[in-house]
């Protein structure tokens, strides 16, 4: 199948979602206007149309699931949604279930078998290289057929420069990178697993961390968010993708998912199970 | 045309940055980005880049300063005002940021009273263009009242010629900083910057008024993330918010700094007030405010429009949200 009969095919579930009624919005791609895809929000089976499906869906659209858990007007029931997602997409959904953030019978996933999709260079983009997920982990209806690609083995080669690094190279390459940051919040913003009502780095009355945009600050941000993920990131690379400055932010969240997969067999939206970090505690002299 | 070699604007520059009289800003490359920075030499300085990927607000409403320390020693506390008094060029910039500076003058300026840290920034200030050879991805600064190679709100416009720069003092300040620049007449003028072939229109406030429920603003809100990149790019956008920080308490000493920071109206606290309302708890009524600050408020109240064309907010977005297809929309709805 090609990308434009699975374009029709997304356009016809949507279609048919929205005439019968069973969702009330279809969270899809569309063309951007500046060229390749953006999130797209169908409520009208007519507009059903401007759904397509290519190379460029790089956005995890769960990330809008959390902006649908409340009612558009007060007294309503929230709303039904269906959201078109790739494998790393899906894996998203999971921990939300488990997480208890969305309801499940309120979400109907549109899954696309995947072949990757390209970074903004036009290659394909490297958490689809190491990526053996063929097929969403969990659908409703699964559009496209999984394409044949050998096997893949994740060896977390993208860590090992930093690996080699001693502590403090690693903590001057760090604040580095770490110097460029903005604290514009595009990485939390992003992150379907980024859902608190107040980020605790944005408190008024912060004991760890106050408003100011400089290193201190940032540096202390990005190790506190990418220790709230642990054990929770899905690695869809959505943070990385959306940073202004480039920040490598992959190479942090992937360094815990590889130390949470050694510690406790876990990794992230593979199954419908919280993080182990949240509630296991080892036995005495354990690593754990 | 009063014109400079490379190398004479090399040598002006390094002398700039050797002593001690103004600290050097200019475009860099920090790890593979284009970005105004503090530069010690002419070395670090690009000359041919695109358009830095943040304006050059930062250096006149810094991202994070200190505007006040605060002591208290038992009964005493002491205050001091703390502002910067060295004065600072900054090289290269875009006449786009210059523009935006004309902009954010219009309130924190030219209103009563002025915004004393602002004022000093910029009386500190001076800006030496370099301009546009041709409009970037994004770029649509004509429509806005501008123009890639715009003296106007410059001290000093450098314009790129065969063998080196065109150079012209704009004001005042801008010819006082040129002495002991090497320049020679040449004749000829330097060839002027075509513009955008397809203008932006920009609706009145009266039909931005009309719109305010209009359909529309779901249409382009609801993708929109909540971050602050459109903001913290922009060069006219000028939020911010104070806190007051504690640096230092030990027995009978507390030491307290008061700063201000940037803040961003597409964020989502930053119109929730005491109680814990929030008067635009959803994402397209906040980038509805984004877009209405820039095109109906800020001109009705201040004058301008508070938007340059420079394009940066649509280049940086992540989910592809385009202030001229907004402008666009406005103006066909």
């Amino acid at each position: 199948m090609n990308l434009s009969e699975l374009t029709e095919e997304i356009r016809h579930k949507a279609r048919e979602l929205l005439e019968s009624g069973q969702v009330d919005c279809v969270i899809g791609y569309e063309a951007s206007p500046r060229g390749g895809a953006r999130p797209a929000f169908i409520y009208d089976p007519a507009e059903a149309d401007r759904l397509i499906w290519d190379a460029t869906c790089v956005h995890n659209l769960v990330t809008y699931l959390h902006d649908k858990k409340k009612p558009r007007k007060r007294g309503e029931e929230p709303p039904h949604v269906a959201v078109v997602v790739k494998p790393c997409d899906s894996r998203a959904i999971n921990v939300l279930l488990a997480e208890q953030q969305i309801e499940r019978e309120r979400v109907y996933i549109i899954g696309v078998a995947c072949e990757g999709v390209q970074d903004e260079t036009g290659e394909l983009a490297a958490r689809c290289i190491r990526c053996a997920d063929r097929v969403p982990v969990v659908y409703d209806v699964l559009l496209g057929e999984p394409p044949e690609v050998p096997p893949v083995e994740d060896d977390y080669a993208d860590l090992a420069r930093i690996e080699e690094m001693s502590p403090a190279e690693r903590l001057a390459f760090w604040l580095r990178e770490f110097d460029r940051c903005i604290r514009c919040y595009a990485c939390r913003q992003v992150c379907p697993g980024c859902y608190c009502t107040t980020c605790m780095f944005e408190r008024d009355d912060g004991l760890w961390v106050d408003i100011g945009i400089e290193l201190p600050q940032k540096h202390i941000f990005h190790l506190g968010r990418a220790l709230h993920l642990a054990g929770r990131c899905v690695e869809c690379n959505e943070c990385e993708r959306v940073c202004p400055m480039g920040l490598p932010l992959s190479l942090l969240n992937r360094h815990l998912v590889r130390e949470v997969e050694a510690l406790y067999g876990h990794r992230a939206g593979r199954e419908e199970a919280l993080s182990p970090l949240l509630f296991e505690l080892g036995e005495e002299g354990s690593p754990i | 045309m009063r014109f400079t070699t490379l190398n004479g604007l090399r040598a002006w520059l390094d002398r700039l940055a050797r002593e001690d009289e103004y600290d050097l800003i200019a475009p860099r490359d920090v790890d593979g980005h284009v970005l105004y920075r503090p530069v010690g030499s002419s070395d670090e300085i690009l000359f041919d880049y695109e358009r830095p990927e943040l304006s050059a607000k930062d250096y006149l409403l810094p991202a994070t300063e200190v505007i006040l320390r605060i002591e208290q020693q038992g009964k005493d506390v002491a205050l001091e005002e703390v502002l910067p008094d060295k004065k600072q060029v900054l090289f290269g910039i875009r006449p786009c940021d210059a523009h935006g500076m004309a902009v954010i003058d219009a309130l924190f300026l030219e209103q009563d009273p002025p915004d004393l840290y602002y004022r000093h920034h910029r009386e500190r200030s001076v800006l030496v263009g370099l301009a546009c050879p041709q409009m970037w991805e994004g770029c649509f600064c004509a429509s806005m009242g501008g123009a890639p190679d715009d003296p106007t709100h410059l001290d000093v416009l450098l314009r790129a010629v065969d063998g080196g720069y065109a150079v012209e003092a704009v004001t005042e300040k801008g010819a006082a900083l040129l002495e002991g620049l090497p320049l020679e007449e040449r004749e000829g003028e330097p060839p002027s910057v075509v513009a955008d072939a397809e203008p932006v229109p920009v609706a009145e406030p009266a039909k931005w008024r009309a719109l305010f429920e209009d359909d529309l603003w779901q249409r382009h809100g609801e993708r929109c993330l909540s971050c602050r990149i459109c903001t913290y790019v922009c060069p006219t956008c000028r939020c911010f918010d104070v806190t007051d920080r504690v640096v230092d308490v030990r027995p009978g000493l507390t030491r307290i700094e008061r700063i201000r920071v940037w803040d961003a109206c597409t964020s989502t606290n930053y119109r929730r007030v005491a109680g814990g309302h929030n008067p635009r708890p959803t994402k397209p009524e906040r980038l509805r405010n984004r877009f209405y600050c820039k095109f109906c408020y800020y001109p009705e109240d201040f004058g301008p429009l508070g938007c340059v064309g420079c394009g940066r907010c649509i280049v940086s977005c992540p989910v592809d949200i385009d202030i001229t297809e907004v402008l666009r929309d406005v103006v066909e709805a």
